[in-house]
């Protein structure tokens, strides 16, 4: 204990590290249990008996480190993290604060999901930086084992360990996420810019984050709130040669003193706008895309109380390369056989059919009460408002309405009581939490029927408790879930409305063991059951899908999927050589696909192959490994691998769409310091995608004139590599530290194809790219 | 403090009220194509007998299909000129695709395609309006002559080539792609 609270929470990419001590300053006593805070990246550590603490896996930049103990003022000052290196920094000493002997809060500060004994990985400071400007979905893929599916260059899906869409949660600053993401079309509609972290638990979490969680749960935290009087924010921008692409966000925060002291506020907002995206040798028509987000945030904490409103608005659309526009099977496999797009404009920010509209809309209400010895007591309402609308090509009839319109409007309530740590006799303790989930949806749609309108509701209950002692930490959890779900149809003959019910209920657990077998190795394992019942989407989709050229019928006789996960991580942070190695076992029974039928739909544009949403035994087994050794103090190297093996065990048959192995690997040089110049460094990675050997074979043959094809279009793609390179540096302006970066990736302009992309049977990946980013913080008038 | 408590409390009952109480998704509206074709229709006149006219319809197109009217009853080496009327009954009334087509003729393009290839020959006998290299046809009437007498199909497709069309059946996307059975005698 006090080592290092955070041992499982394993940041990549960086290991820079921090020492330090905490006293008090009269008379220079150590303060054991004071804690200290990394407001960037809300990660923190408390001090051991002797007022040591030590912060690991840290990426170069500036933080605002706030240190805190009870009865103490706390103390709040800029560190600068040099590089990869190990920071030692001067003892600090707290003056105790006699008039307000208020309980100062830890717990707050501690992000929950860093608490729980489940494999994470997470991105934040300069790795995270290095990912701006990009979709949630791409930025992502800087971790091992994350991958994404596209749809062209502009719609991208995070997938973790091979499951995607609805087995993953996304937390919006801790609110689940509801975009209609059962579509593989539908990436997720997060400003990217609003985390300061960004986390990702890989494997079944079910257990804290409610059913669905099969695959995992990606957080996306943003930056805590300011605690010092004044104003401050942050302007970013980004530009990239390929598809002109122009980002500008900027924040606005600040923090009240005097009366309104405990009241703070942030502002934030974010342009983005791209062209047709090139690729070696022609443009992508109608791969331009813009984003217009925003988001404000209120914040009161007073003693030990506090409550929080949070507004957010995502607001995006999004153009569909015309090249993969095929009507029927027949143009699909006309536009297969060509080696390039028949249309192959120039440059261009024109944005017309087919596009994607989409608005999300999202109000959080949180309050949190600490009740002191009892533990802290928080409940979140929030409230979502999802509008989808979906163009295809111009109809004939010359028809302004999108093809597909639906509108999600999902509320949830969150109850968290978590206990104060208890003390053991043996000197562990004992932390843990019990909650409860709910959760309503109501679904409209219009024009075409892709889902019927419906209304679900959803509760869960869950306890979770962690016992720490020596160098062992165990946890285990349990939760029980309900779901119940009535779609709405109608009868196109008597024109009257009918429904159908279903309600589903679910118990699961989890255990959790992690041992330190030495202080820079710690062996992690988990397994845990997770459930997800079957969605609208599953159920009750029936029609044609022009983007996928098929034709989708639900199947309402689905059973929930019942996942038993397990994970074993090794992780070791060594002075050289530091990185993790985790192996993973998901089985899934019930596991839900769409699986093509033998006979093709017949409609007005043609034969379309048809699919039924089909449950088998899946299972999804892999290895995820990040290395970094250092070569010279200057001089790392770190590679990045993950291999996947994901079967159909009722049909000994592949599974489509699951990510081919991948081995990203990097060296990175860094000086201290150069001219001007801080934080300078130099990288060039090379990224190696396999051909995925592991997907259905693909076969046609001519029936009565109709093509019946099974397993996929067309075989995977070959294998490719990408080579990458970064410039980064850091430059005093004024008395801001402004953070710049230039990076270039497909810099060998290779012409390839990528196995995930949905559009990979019409068109290539983009070729070269350089992008520029710059992040300026700002401050006025900080107060004291 | 109060004030805010407050405010954060009237807002969460404002919004639990008006959100709960919306039922919206009970009212379920009917499905909505822009494009649906529901029936084609092929209307042949004998050029030696206007009197002779021969008419074959598909139903349902947008759905399950309906053949059972779709089967051409021609004489053998014999000139006729075709017309296809393609509708949408879905709508009301009833939409005239092919008016819609008309006037968009320079993005559409009608594709023929007899099998056996021997049972008929088509030609094209309208043009748009596209300028040079077209105009380029467009195929909502035609001229059919049939050979010796057999069975077969004809394959009627409409390509939709938005700014692409250059007289080639390849650009663009198919709006229709059905059969018509074929009997000559």
């Amino acid at each position: 204990m006090g080592i290092n609270g955070f041992v499982w929470s394993q940041t990549i990419a960086c290991s820079g590290s921090v020492q330090g001590r905490i006293l008090s300053n009269d008379p220079g006593e150590p303060l054991p249990g004071a804690t200290v805070y990394v407001r960037e990246l809300a990660t923190g550590a408390v001090a051991d008996s002797a007022g040591y603490f030590r912060l690991e896996k840290l990426c170069a930049g500036r933080y605002t480190f706030v240190y805190q103990y009870v009865g103490y003022k706390p103390f709040s000052v800029p560190v600068t993290i040099p590089g990869d290196s190990a920071l030692v920094l001067k003892p600090v000493q707290l003056v105790p604060d006699s008039q307000t002997l208020q309980e100062v809060v830890v717990a707050e500060h501690r992000s929950e999901a860093q608490q729980l004994l489940q494999v994470q990985n997470s991105l934040s400071g300069e790795a995270l930086d290095q990912t701006r400007g990009q979709s949630l979905g791409e930025s992502l893929k800087a971790i091992t084992g994350l991958y994404s599916i596209q749809t062209g260059p502009s719609i991208s899906k995070p997938v973790i360990h091979g499951l995607y869409s609805n087995r993953i949660i996304i937390l919006n600053n801790g609110i689940r996420q509801e975009d209609q993401q059962w579509g593989t079309e539908h990436a997720p509609q997060v400003d990217q810019f609003l985390a300061s972290r960004l986390t990702v638990i890989k494997g079944a979490a079910s257990i804290r984050y409610g059913s669905d969680a099969i695959g995992g749960v990606i957080l996306v935290e943003p930056k805590s709130m300011p605690t010092q009087p004044g104003i401050g924010g942050e302007v970013n921008v980004v530009g990239a040669s390929n598809g002109g692409l122009g980002v500008a966000s900027g924040m606005i925060e600040g923090a009240f003193a005097n009366k309104l002291a405990g009241l703070s506020w942030r502002l934030q907002g974010t342009l983005k706008r791209s062209g047709y995206v090139r690729t070696p040798n022609y443009y992508l028509q109608n791969t331009s895309y813009h984003e217009t987000n925003f988001s404000g945030d209120l914040h009161y904490d007073h003693k030990r109380w506090g409550a929080e409103l949070f507004y957010s608005q995502f607001d995006t659309k999004i153009g569909l390369f015309t090249g993969a526009q095929v009507s029927s099977l027949a143009d699909l496999y006309a536009a297969i056989e060509r080696p390039e797009p028949l249309v192959q404009p120039g440059f261009s920010y024109k944005l017309g059919r087919p596009y994607q509209d989409v608005q999300h809309d999202l109000l959080k209400i949180r309050a949190y009460w600490h009740t002191g010895r009892g533990g802290e007591l928080t409940a979140t309402y929030a409230w979502q408002q999802n509008q989808r609308r979906e163009y295809d090509f111009i109809s004939f009839s010359g028809a302004l309405n999108p093809e597909l319109y639906l509108k999600l409007i999902s509320q949830t309530v969150d109850l968290v009581w978590e206990h104060a740590p208890i003390r053991s006799k043996a000197g562990g303790q004992w932390s843990g939490s019990v909650g409860f989930n709910g959760l309503t949806q109501g679904n409209i749609r219009q024009y075409l029927f892709l889902i019927p309108n419906f209304r679900n509701y959803g509760a869960g209950l869950f306890a979770i408790e962690r016992y720490a002692v020596n160098r062992w930490t165990l946890e285990a959890g349990l939760r029980y879930d309900y779901r119940w779900l009535r779609a709405y149809f109608l009868d196109e003959v008597t024109k009257q409305t009918y429904f159908k019910t279903h309600s589903w209920q679910n118990a699961n657990g989890s255990l959790g063991v992690a041992y330190q077998l030495s202080p820079d190795l710690t062996l992690t394992t988990t397994v845990s059951t997770a459930w997800r019942a079957p969605n609208v989407a599953d159920l009750y989709s029936n029609g044609l899908h022009q983007s996928a050229v098929a034709y989708e019928r639900g199947n309402p006789n689905l059973q929930p999927e019942q996942a038993l996960n397990g994970n074993l991580v090794l992780a070791y942070a060594g002075k050289r050589l530091s990185g993790e190695i985790g192996v993973y076992n998901n089985l899934i029974n019930n596991y839900i696909y769409l699986k093509p039928d033998s006979v093709p739909v017949i409609r007005q544009r043609g034969a379309f192959p048809a699919y039924t949403y089909t449950q088998v035994r899946a299972t999804f087994r892999g290895i995820d490994a990040t290395l970094t050794y250092k070569l010279t103090d200057h001089l790392a190297l770190t590679t990045k691998n993950a291999l996947l093996f994901a079967f159909n065990q009722t049909d000994h048959a592949y599974l489509v769409f699951i990510p081919p192995n991948r081995s990203d690997n990097s060296l990175r040089y860094d000086w201290a310091k150069w001219g001007k110049l801080s934080n300078l460094y130099l990288s060039m990675s090379g990224l190696y995608v396999a051909r995925q050997n592991r997907a259905p074979a693909v076969t046609t043959r001519q029936e009565n004139g109709q093509i019946i094809f099974t397993g996929d279009f067309a075989a995977p793609p070959p294998a490719y590599f990408l080579l990458g390179a970064e410039l980064g540096c850091t430059v005093q302006v004024g008395s801001q530290p402004m953070h710049m970066s230039l990076s270039g990736t497909n810099l060998a302009n290779t012409v390839y194809r990528d196995y995930l992309n949905r559009f990979r049977y019409f068109a290539d990946e983009p070729g070269r790219s350089f992008m520029l980013r710059i992040k300026l913080p700002f401050s006025v008038g900080k107060g004291v | 403090m109060k004030r805010i408590n407050a405010l954060a409390v009237s807002v969460f009952a404002t919004l639990l009220l008006t959100v709960a109480c919306n039922n919206g998704e009970q009212n379920v509206t009917p499905t909505d194509d822009n494009e649906a074709i529901t029936t084609a229709t092929l209307t042949l006149t004998n050029k030696a007998n206007q009197s002779e006219v021969v008419t074959a319809t598909i139903e349902n197109l947008n759905t399950t299909a309906d053949f059972s009217k779709a089967t051409l009853n021609l004489k053998a080496n014999t000139t006729y000129t075709g017309v296809i009327t393609l509708l949408d009954k879905t709508k009301t009334p009833t939409l005239d695709a092919t008016a819609e087509i008309k006037e968009k003729a320079n993005e559409h393009l009608f594709v023929y395609t007899p099998t056996p290839s021997t049972l008929l020959t088509v030609t094209l006998t309208d043009k748009d309006t596209n300028p040079a290299p077209g105009p380029y046809p467009i195929g909502l009437t035609t001229e059919i002559k049939t050979g010796a007498a057999g069975t077969g199909k004809l394959k009627v497709v409409l390509r939709h080539q938005p700014n692409a069309k250059n007289g080639q059946a390849t650009p663009g996307t198919s709006d229709l792609d059905t059969d018509f059975t074929v009997v000559v005698q």
